[in-house]
């Protein structure tokens, strides 16, 4: 009776650290400068604010797939994946300093750069 | 009797992938990597309650290696399989402490389990700490779709052999 009480409260307490840090994650921020990384080694850094729009297309290190990063208008997203799931392109744009956009499956991350 | 006990394997087994592949038409309510209603737990929470550890853990291995090869998705293997790693380990030894009201309780922490797991394998994969950062929500919206899972198994348990 009381073991499961412990659990039942650790779990709580689990949740709600959990939703205070999502809230905060989530959160609107970040700077002008992203860089691009693929298995852990940054390819490409980019200033938003003064770069063109282009788009860079990134092979997987297998070079089976690859990832299409725009920049546009200030913006970055990943715009053409060649995995099955997508969600890298659904994410939309980088938003978040604390949360880059991620591809499992091609091991690239996209995310603010800090300085 | 024996017998009797591999072919219901083999049929929950069968019902996890069909959930699994069922689950794969869903669109996703989060476009965040992680994200999933996990409906294949159901059959691993009530498998984790209703036979022994052995038992459990094949079940599991089949379903992942089989699922992984149904999705075509071999690469999020990996992550999967780390991830129900956690999950049924943690599953196994609270049900010691659990009791059959509380399967529910059990599939949460389960799928709390399972999300810690799947972001360890993707940054020793992706060899970056960043992707730390999706934990918190992978948390927060695990315990949501755990807690569905784990009462509908828990529905299942108690009434489909409520003697037991």
């Amino acid at each position: 009776m009381k073991k499961n009480r412990i659990v039942m409260i650790a779990a709580g307490a689990v949740f709600v650290i959990a939703a205070v840090l999502s809230v905060l994650i989530l959160r609107h921020s970040g700077g002008t400068v992203i860089e691009i990384v693929q298995d852990g080694a940054v390819l490409q850094t980019i200033d938003l604010s003064r770069t063109a729009d282009q788009d860079i297309r990134i092979v997987s290190p297998d070079g089976t797939s690859y990832n299409i990063v725009s920049v546009r208008g200030g913006t970055v997203k990943v715009s053409e994946a060649g995995c099955p799931d997508q969600t890298c392109v659904h994410m939309g744009a980088l938003k978040s300093e604390n949360l880059p956009i991620v591809c499992l499956p091609n091991r690239l991350i996209v995310r603010f750069a800090e300085d | 009797m024996h017998t009797k006990r591999l072919v219901t394997l083999g049929l929950l087994t069968g019902i996890s992938l069909i959930l699994f592949i069922i689950e794969l038409r869903i669109p996703n309510l989060l476009p965040i990597p992680g994200v999933k209603l996990g409906l294949a737990n159901i059959v691993t929470v009530y498998a984790v309650f209703r036979f022994s550890a052995r038992e459990t853990a094949l079940l599991v291995c089949a379903r992942i290696l089989l699922g992984a090869m149904f999705s075509g998705n071999l690469s999020a293997l990996i992550y999967s399989a780390c991830g129900a790693l956690c999950c049924l380990l943690g599953m196994l030894l609270l049900r010691r402490v659990l009791p059959q009201k509380q399967i529910w309780l059990c599939s949460i922490i389960g799928a709390m389990l399972h999300n810690i797991g799947q972001i360890c394998a993707a940054m020793a994969v992706m060899r970056s700490l960043s992707v730390i950062a999706y934990l918190p929500i992978l948390l927060v919206t695990g315990s949501i779709a755990g807690l569905f899972t784990g009462l509908t198994a828990q529905f299942i348990v108690s009434r489909a052999d409520p003697g037991k």
